[in-house]
C-alpha cells in the first residue's frame, strides 16, 4: 500500500512532518549536485541505515526495490541512447552504430539509476514514519483548507475497507464459477466486469454514506473553528536535524560549484587515480 | 414551576409531516404528528420501508437538507424549524447512529473515530482527550483504541459508532437499529447502556428497533409506523400486551409470551392481564398451572449427544483448522459431517468462525490443516469451479454480486461459467425463477428491484447451477421480522419440495428454533453444540457462555419445567400453544 504507516518512536517518527518535507527537499538538492556513483551508493547505504534506525523491517525495503529493478535497468540502458560520448574511448555499441558504451556513460547511467532508487527509498521512508493524520495536520498548518485535509484523511482510511469489499465481490463471483485468475489478458479483462460493476456501485454507496456521516457528525457546523486534536510542534530536535542536513547540503553544493567536485569520475579518477 | 414546565416541553415536534425523496413517486412520510419530550425514550418500530429511518433523518436535518426532496408540514427540534436550520447545526444537538455500522466509520483508528465529532464541535484538545477516554472506557473499547475500525467485527463496529455519537454529548440521541449486528447478549448490554445514559445524562433517546421484548422496560413509549403513517402509539406495556396479535399480524415481533397468552385466552383459558415477560407469565397463569403440577418431572433433560442420522454424509470436515494470512485462527480443529437431508442453522457470537467454516465447504477458503471432502472431492485439491457444482454459496449482500443488465443475464452468468450448453439455459433459468417467484422479473434490471427481490435474484443465480447444497450467509441480517420469515420460508421450500440441503447462518434464535432441523453452535472457532434444536436450546448455560440466548418461549418452559415439571423442549409459540392448550383447556 502506498501509504502504509509503521508506528514507532524513532527520530524519524518524532520529527515534525514539516521538517520531513524540508529534509526531503534538501536531500533532493543534494542528490542533484552529486554525480559520482560511488558517493551516491554511499548515500543509499545511509538511507538503509536510517531504515534500520527507524525500526522498519528491511523486507519492506526489498519489497519496494524488487518493483524498482526494471526501472533501474531502463535508466541504465536508456542513458547510452541519449548521452553523447564526450571524446572518451568507445568500448562497443549496444546496437549497431547507436548507443556507444563508454566509462562515462556507464557511470552516468549508474548514478541516475541510483538517484532514482534513492528518491523512492527516501520518500517511502518518510511515509513509513509519518501517519496520515500528521500529514493532514501539516497540511492545515500550511494553510490548506480543513475540508481538503479531512476529505483526504477519510479517503485514505477508506482504502482498506474498499479492498475488503472488493475481495467480497471477487469471492461472490468465484462462487458463481467466474474464473478471475485466467492468464489470457483479454479474457481476464472481460472476467473483471462482474467485479468492477458491483465495485463501482459499492464505491459510490461508500461515498454517499461517508458524506452523510460527516454531515451527521457536525463537520459542516463550523469547519474553520474545528479542533485538530493532534498537535505538531517543531522541537529543538527538528531544528538541529534541519541545521545539520541544511549545512551538509549547502557545503556539498558550494564545493560542487566552486571546485567542481563530485563529478561522475570524482572518486575513481580524482581521488583514487584509477582511470 | 418554570423548570417543571421546560422539562416537559417537547424537544422534537412534528405536525402534519410529509416527505418525498427526490425522484420518488410515493411519499416516504405521509402526515406524521409526533411529540417527543425531554428525557423520554421513544421506540419507533414498523416494517422495512415504513419510513422509520426517513423520520429519524428529519430530526438532524439530513432530510431535507442532505437528501433534497420536498418536506411538507412542520418539524421543530429544540425550538428550531428544521427547514430553516442547517444539518450541520442540528447535528451538534442531535446525534445520529445509522443502521449499517461499517458505513459510518470513516477514521483510521477507533480513537480518531470517537474524537471526530468533538473535533468538529471545536472543543479544546484536553477536553476531547478526556471525553474520548471516558467514552471508550464506558463502552469497554479501550483495548481497541489503535485498531482500524474496518477490521473490527460487526458488533464492535456498532459499539464504536455509538461511542462516536455519545462523545459529542448530543441532547438528543437518534439510534437506527443499533443492535442489528449484535448477538443476543451484546444487544442486552447496549440497551442497558442506553438506559444508564438516559438516567444519568437526562438525554432524550429515539430508537428504531425490531427487538421489542428487550425494550419493554426501557422505552417510555412505542410508536408503530407503517406506510409513512403512525399506526399505533402508547406505553410499551399497553401496545405490546394489548396489541400483540395486531403487531404479529403486521410482521412485527411482540414478546412471545404476550402472543402465547393471547392465543391461550382465545382458546378459552381465562386471563386477567396479558404478561410481557417470563416472570409475569408465571404470575398470570400461576392458578391454572398449579393444577398441572406433577410430582415427577415429565421431561428429563438429555445429555449432549452428537448429531446422528442413518444416511451417508455428503460433506465431511475432519480436524480442520483455518488461519487467515494475518495470523488469526478462525476455525480450530473442527470435525463435522453434513447429510443430504440437513437443514442446518449455524449460530454463534460475532467472530466465532461461522462464515469461515462455510467458506471452507465450497473451496473459497482452503483448510490450513485437516481435510474437507465434498461429494468425494478433496476440497483442498479441487478448484472452486468444480466444488460449486455441489455447494452453492449465497453471499449476504446481493449488491456485492449483481452486475448484469437484466435478471435473465444475471442468472445465466453461472451457466456460462460452468459451460452449460446454451439450449439448457432457458429451461434451467425459467424453472429456478419460478421456484423463487421472480419469473415475472427476468427482463428487469437487477439494480432497479427492491432489496428483497435482489436477494432472490442472488439466490437464484446460485441455484441455476443446480448445487445439492445451498449455503446462505446471514440472509436475515438487517431485515424486518416478516422479511426474515419470507426468506426462511423460501429455504424451507427449497429443502422440502426440491430436496436441497440447506445450511444457513443467522443471529436470530427464533428462526433457528422454528426452521432448522439441526443446529450447530460455534464458539471461538470450534463447534460446542451440534444437534436438533430441541436439544441444543436446552443447554442454557453453554449458550449463555457463547453470548446466545434461547427463544423467550424456551426460557419460559425452562421455568415451567423447574416449577411444575412440564416439558422443557418447547421452542416456538405454536408448539407452546399446542402443548399448553391440551393441558389447560381439558
Amino acid at each position: 500500500m502506498a501509504f502504509e504507516y509503521i508506528p514507532g518512536q524513532s527520530l524519524m517518527h518524532r520529527l515534525d512532518p514539516r521538517t520531513k518535507v524540508l529534509f526531503f527537499l534538501l536531500v533532493t538538492v543534494l542528490i542533484m549536485v552529486i554525480y559520482d556513483p560511488i558517493i551516491m551508493f554511499g548515500l543509499l547505504c545511509a538511507i538503509v541505515l536510517m531504515y534500520r534506525l527507524s525500526g522498519i523491517p528491511l523486507s519492506k525495503l526489498w519489497g519496494i526495490t524488487k518493483a524498482l529493478l526494471p526501472v533501474f535497468i531502463m535508466f541504465l540502458v536508456l542513458n547510452y541512447f541519449v548521452i553523447p560520448p564526450r571524446g572518451a574511448t568507445v568500448y562497443f555499441y549496444l546496437l549497431p552504430g547507436v548507443a556507444p558504451v563508454t566509462i562515462e556513460t556507464t557511470l552516468i547511467g549508474i548514478t541516475s539509476a541510483l538517484r532514482f532508487v534513492l528518491f523512492i527509498w527516501l520518500s517511502r521512508l518518510l511515509t513509513f514514519t509519518t501517519s496520515i493524520s500528521e500529514i493532514l495536520i501539516a497540511m492545515v498548518k500550511m494553510r490548506s483548507p480543513p475540508e481538503i485535509a479531512t476529505s483526504l484523511g477519510i479517503a485514505f482510511s477508506s482504502v482498506p475497507l474498499m479492498i475488503n469489499q472488493f475481495s467480497t465481490v471477487i469471492q461472490a463471483q468465484k462462487s458463481r464459477g467466474s474464473q478471475i485468475e485466467v492468464r489470457n489478458p483479454i479474457k481476464k479483462g472481460i472476467s473483471f466486469i462482474p467485479v468492477v460493476v458491483p465495485g463501482i456501485y459499492l464505491t459510490i454507496l461508500r461515498g454517499m454514506n461517508v458524506a452523510r456521516t460527516v454531515e451527521a457528525r457536525a463537520f459542516t457546523y463550523n469547519p474553520k473553528k474545528r479542533t485538530f486534536r493532534k498537535k505538531i510542534q517543531l522541537s529543538h530536535e527538528d531544528y538541529v536535524f534541519l541545521m545539520i542536513s541544511g549545512l551538509f547540503t549547502a557545503a556539498a553544493a558550494a564545493i560542487r560549484v566552486l571546485y567542481g567536485w563530485f563529478d561522475y569520475t570524482f572518486i575513481l579518477r580524482d581521488v583514487l587515480k584509477l582511470i | 414551576m418554570w423548570l417543571a414546565m421546560t422539562s416537559r416541553a417537547p424537544v422534537i415536534s412534528c405536525k402534519g409531516l410529509a416527505y418525498k425523496y427526490p425522484g420518488a413517486t410515493d411519499p416516504s412520510l405521509n402526515g406524521i404528528d409526533l411529540e417527543v419530550k425531554r428525557g423520554e425514550i421513544v421506540l419507533i418500530t414498523g416494517p422495512t420501508g415504513a419510513g422509520k429511518t426517513t423520520l429519524c433523518s428529519t430530526f438532524n436535518g439530513l432530510v431535507p437538507h442532505f437528501y433534497g426532496g420536498r418536506l411538507e408540514g412542520e418539524v421543530t427540534v429544540l425550538g428550531r424549524d428544521v427547514k430553516e436550520t442547517s444539518a450541520g447545526y442540528l447535528s451538534t444537538k442531535v446525534g445520529m447512529l445509522f443502521q449499517d455500522p461499517s458505513s459510518q466509520l470513516i477514521s483510521a483508528t477507533v480513537e480518531d473515530e470517537v474524537a471526530f465529532g468533538p473535533e468538529n464541535l471545536g472543543i479544546p484538545v484536553e477536553e476531547i482527550a478526556q471525553r474520548t477516554d471516558s467514552v471508550l472506557n464506558y463502552m469497554e473499547l479501550n483495548g481497541l483504541r489503535e485498531r482500524p475500525p474496518f477490521a473490527l467485527s460487526g458488533g464492535q463496529q456498532q459499539a464504536v459508532g455509538l461511542a462516536s455519537v455519545i462523545a459529542m454529548k448530543p441532547e438528543i440521541l437518534v439510534l437506527d437499529e443499533p443492535t442489528s449486528n449484535l448477538d443476543p447478549v451484546g444487544t442486552l448490554s447496549i440497551f442497558a447502556l442506553l438506559r444508564k445514559i438516559s438516567r444519568e445524562e437526562e438525554n432524550t433517546i429515539v430508537i428504531v428497533e425490531h427487538k421489542l421484548q428487550e425494550l419493554v422496560d426501557i422505552a417510555d413509549r412505542i410508536v408503530v409506523i407503517e406506510g409513512g403513517k403512525i399506526r399505533l402509539e402508547g406505553p410499551p406495556r399497553e401496545i405490546l400486551a394489548e396489541d400483540a396479535v395486531i403487531l404479529h399480524e403486521r410482521g412485527l415481533q411482540p414478546p412471545q409470551v404476550s402472543l402465547l397468552a393471547h392465543k391461550l385466552e382465545e382458546a378459552g383459558v381465562p386471563i386477567e392481564k396479558i404478561p410481557l415477560t417470563v416472570s409475569e407469565f408465571l404470575d398470570t397463569f400461576s392458578g391454572p398451572l398449579q393444577a398441572l403440577k406433577r410430582p415427577v418431572a415429565e421431561y428429563q433433560e438429555k445429555g449432549s449427544e452428537p448429531y446422528q442420522t442413518e444416511s451417508r454424509p455428503i460433506i465431511e470436515v475432519e480436524n480442520v483448522s483455518f488461519q487467515y494470512p494475518g495470523g488469526v485462527v478462525a476455525v480450530r480443529d473442527v470435525s463435522v459431517k453434513f447429510y443430504k437431508e440437513d437443514f442446518v442453522g449455524i449460530i454463534g457470537q460475532n467472530g466465532s468462525g461461522k462464515t469461515t467454516l462455510v467458506k471452507l465447504l465450497n473451496g473459497l477458503l482452503k483448510p490450513t490443516l485437516g481435510s474437507v471432502r465434498v461429494f468425494g472431492l478433496d476440497a483442498r485439491q479441487s478448484p472452486i469451479h468444480d466444488l460449486i457444482r455441489y455447494v452453492g454459496y449465497v453471499f449476504q449482500d446481493p449488491d456485492s454480486q449483481l452486475f448484469s443488465k437484466t435478471v435473465y443475464q444475471e442468472l445465466s452468468f453461472g451457466l456460462k461459467n460452468l459451460k452449460v450448453p446454451r439450449d439448457q439455459w432457458d429451461s434451467r433459468i425459467n424453472s429456478v425463477a419460478k421456484m423463487l417467484l421472480i419469473d415475472s422479473l427476468l427482463k428487469e434490471a437487477p439494480y432497479s428491484l427492491s432489496r428483497g427481490d435482489r436477494q432472490r435474484v442472488a439466490i437464484a443465480s446460485v441455484l441455476v447451477m443446480e448445487p445439492q447444497v445451498v449455503v446462505v450467509d446471514e440472509p436475515t441480517t438487517g431485515q424486518d421480522p416478516r422479511k426474515r420469515r419470507e426468506i426462511m420460508e423460501l429455504m424451507k421450500v427449497l429443502h422440502d419440495k426440491f430436496g436441497k440441503t440447506v445450511i444457513f447462518i443467522t443471529h436470530d434464535m427464533d428462526l433457528v428454533a422454528e426452521y432448522a432441523k439441526r443446529c450447530i453452535v460455534m464458539k471461538e472457532g470450534g463447534i460446542v453444540l451440534d444437534g436438533v434444536p430441541h436439544q441444543v436450546f436446552l443447554h442454557y448455560e453453554e449458550l449463555e457462555k457463547t453470548h446466545l440466548k434461547p427463544p423467550m418461549i424456551t426460557l419460559l418452559f425452562k421455568e415451567l419445567g423447574k416449577r411444575y415439571g412440564l416439558r422443557r423442549d418447547i421452542l416456538t409459540v405454536d408448539e407452546a400453544l399446542g402443548y399448553l392448550k391440551s393441558k389447560l383447556v381439558s
